[in-house]
């Protein structure tokens, strides 16, 4: 596979502050690599990086196996980013908008027109061409910020959580739009902190937290490193300590809890698990009001490498 | 790309309705207002002709021109009516002074004018000042009436020629006498307009300012993106400059129409100078912009606020509000004036309108210019920085 992106051990502090610690990692052409980690866990902090618009302490930056530099223009022209704050100009329609910054990179006004309707088409801002920045909802205006950074239609995207505080039918109208991005050929690096949507669109994941990767590969090639396997909750209002005691000593049960009536049994593998433990509690004379099996998560998998919930 | 970031910066910066209103609908607001301010000033002036009274003895009978001259200042009828006057003998003058109902009365004689008040006030003064205009002018035209005669009492034809000069010399004094008076009212309200302009100037620097501030992956969201692109650092930001600039001249000449066309506001009559003033004025402004917007990080509105702040104290200082605190800088803080660009920017009209030479416009110019380099320099070093610590 071609390396389109290389990080090297790239390290930043701000002031003291480590961000990022000594990454390396590489972009292969024609993925959508995602970026899933906590806030401040160091995501834009990595993209700004590799952007060239941060300093850094220490590193090595290539794309398209050149160096990064501030006056690389000739690799700028291939790169689009839709940072995390929306950027576009409160004074210009939609369409005035995406013209000007697609403006930058295609001066043929032909070429531009194309390019412009393609990304209206895209995002799906047909209706609101005419429509100042203000008067979009928050969804739309995602959209637009999208639509101004992928207009010219670039070989490399950065996308900054893109999705954060947009509604489902906006959310999903931008997923599927970087899917169609991809299969027109380009390379994509994503952010977010929800890992339903890692899960339906990159093809693989890095895991941060506090500036390091944890983890990295396809969505299951990483749940195959978490070693539950399976999840068991059971709603119950009374088990003596005795009985809980019991539990877990069940086989396969690697961990349990029991808060507010809700009991949690994880297990390390998948094996009539949720029969034996349907039979414990009958024979136990414990009543329950609902029990269910779940598979593990990206966020299981965080939690138990970190020890802490992906979210907060 | 130069002119696609400058088209676009320029409709972005013109639909901007808190810039365009700083910058060119305030100014405007501000003439017509100083205009209204002033106008009633006058107004107030003429109601309130000063009660006078003339001692109607036989040298003021006999004087035609004294008395042409009382009527014709007291007349209800004259727009620049001076007096209301009272014609009594003395012993109802000194009554009339006693209950207040005059503020002084006058009692020509043949070789001097007496002026009796019992108070010393404004009304007073003028009172006094008037008279004595009056007397002067009348001792001239006796002046002229004994050349005049001389004339023909001699049959020489050079003493003709002699006396007619001296005629015209006599003459051109007198008004030059007046247009000096004139000038002196003039003044108060011109220097207020002068600063008016200056204000002008340097609020347009605010555009520049915004447009830079879009520029900049440091200072806004939409300067991240534009870094990204492939047009360099340095076109964008000159473009977005000039776009700015240009509003900013469109704003100093709508206040020149404005105020010369409809307010009919007299500015003196160095155009070329006038326009080299503003031009140079407005460069100060915005290389003020630029520096404050590239070397201070806050917020865009946080950035306005100290452009409009300091630009408002510099033109206070610079006598916007009152001519007399410039005055007073200048006699006891002279520095801050030297360095205060709104003030070498009234100052040079200033010096345009009332000198005849230009050493001290020249002087002005060059100090706006040394400012001006200044703030480049601040701004540049700013500009230069592509990679940042923290964005
Ligand atoms: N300008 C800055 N100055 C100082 N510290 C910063 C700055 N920007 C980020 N940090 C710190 O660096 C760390 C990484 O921040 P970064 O913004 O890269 O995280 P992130 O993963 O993008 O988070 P989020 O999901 O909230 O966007 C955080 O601890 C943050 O507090
Ligand atoms: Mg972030």
């Amino acid at each position: 596979m071609e390396n389109i992106i290389e990080v090297k051990n790239l390290t930043k502090l701000y002031k003291k502050k480590k961000a990022i610690d000594d990454l390396s990692f590489d972009v292969y052409k024609g993925e959508i690599l995602g970026f899933l980690g906590p806030n401040g866990s160091g995501k834009s902090t990595t993209i700004n990086c590799i952007l060239s618009l941060l300093n850094f302490n220490k590193g090595n930056i290539k794309i398209f196996g050149r160096e990064m530099s501030p006056n690389a223009y000739d690799i700028k022209r291939k790169i689009g980013v839709v940072f995390q704050d929306v950027a576009v100009f409160e004074e210009l329609t939609v369409y005035d908008n995406i013209d000007f910054f697609c403006g930058l990179y295609v001066s043929n006004n032909n070429k531009r027109k194309k390019y412009i309707e393609d990304a209206i088409n895209l995002v799906g801002l047909q209706e609101f061409k005419k429509y100042y920045p203000k008067q979009l909802s928050g969804g739309l205006l995602r959209r637009l910020n999208i639509a101004c950074g992928i207009a010219h239609k670039p070989e490399i995207i950065f996308l900054d959580e893109p999705t954060v505080a947009v509604d489902p039918q906006s959310r999903n109208n931008i997923l599927e739009g970087i899917k169609k991005l991809r299969s027109d050929g380009a390379t994509i690096i994503y952010t977010t902190h929800y890992m339903e949507e890692v899960e339906m669109i990159c093809d693989r994941v890095i895991v941060l937290d506090k500036g390091k990767i944890i983890a990295k590969g396809t969505t299951d090639e990483l749940k195959y490193l978490a070693k539950i396997k399976e999840k068991i909750t059971v709603e119950a209002k009374e088990i003596s300590n005795q009985n809980l005691n019991q539990i877990k000593q069940l086989p396969e049960v690697q961990n349990i809890s029991y808060e507010n009536g809700i009991l949690k049994i994880s297990y390390e593998n998948e094996k009539n698990n949720l029969e034996n433990i349907i039979d414990f509690l009958k024979n136990n004379q414990i009543k329950y009001r609902k029990i269910y099996s779940e598979r593990p998560t990206l966020n299981d998998v965080f939690l138990e490498l970190t020890g802490k919930e992906l979210r907060d | 790309m130069f002119f696609h970031n400058f088209k676009y910066t320029l409709k972005a910066l013109l639909r901007n309705k808190g810039l365009i209103f700083w910058t060119l609908a305030f100014p405007l607001i501000m003439a017509l207002f100083f205009n209204m301010a002033f106008s009633n000033i006058e107004k107030q002036d003429k109601f309130k002709a000063i009660n006078v009274a003339v001692v109607t003895n036989e040298y003021y009978e006999n004087n035609t021109m004294l008395k042409e001259t009382f009527e014709l200042l007291s007349d209800e009828n004259n727009k620049d009516r001076v007096f209301d006057s009272k014609y009594v003998n003395q012993d109802e003058a000194k009554e009339l002074l006693e209950e207040e109902k005059i503020d002084g009365y006058v009692v020509f004689s043949e070789d001097s004018q007496q002026i009796i008040v019992n108070k010393n006030g404004v009304n007073q003064t003028i009172l006094k000042f008037v008279v004595e205009e009056i007397v002067q002018a009348e001792d001239t035209a006796d002046i002229i009436q004994e050349k005049v005669e001389n004339i023909f009492n001699s049959r020489e034809e050079n003493g003709i020629m002699e006396t007619l000069k001296s005629i015209i010399i006599l003459l051109q004094n007198n008004s030059a006498n007046i247009k000096d008076n004139s000038d002196a009212n003039l003044s108060y309200m011109t220097i207020e307009f002068f600063t008016l302009v200056a204000m002008t100037c340097l609020y347009g620097g605010i555009l520049g300012a915004v447009a830079i501030n879009w520029c900049l992956a440091n200072m806004s969201n939409v300067g991240k993106r534009l870094s990204m692109t492939p047009v360099s650092k340095l076109k964008m930001v000159i473009s977005g400059t000039l776009a700015g600039y240009l509003i900013q001249l469109v704003g100093v000449a709508l206040l020149f129409i404005f105020t010369i066309g409809i307010l009919k506001i007299d500015f003196g009559n160095k155009t070329f100078e006038m326009v080299v003033l503003a031009l140079v004025g407005s460069f100060a402004g915005l290389t003020m912009g630029v520096a404050v917007t590239a070397a201070i990080k806050t917020s865009e509105n946080a950035k306005t606020g100290i452009l409009i702040g300091f630009t408002m104290l510099g033109c206070f200082f610079a006598g916007m509000m009152g001519v007399s605190m410039k005055y007073l800088i200048d006699k006891s803080v002279p520095i801050i004036n030297k360095l205060n660009p709104a003030n070498m920017i009234t100052d040079g009209f200033y010096s345009l309108y009332y000198y005849d030479t230009l050493d001290r416009f020249y002087g002005n110019i060059c100090g706006l210019c040394i400012f001006s380099a200044i703030m480049l320099a601040i701004a540049i070093v700013s500009l230069r920085k592509q990679k940042y610590e923290s964005i």
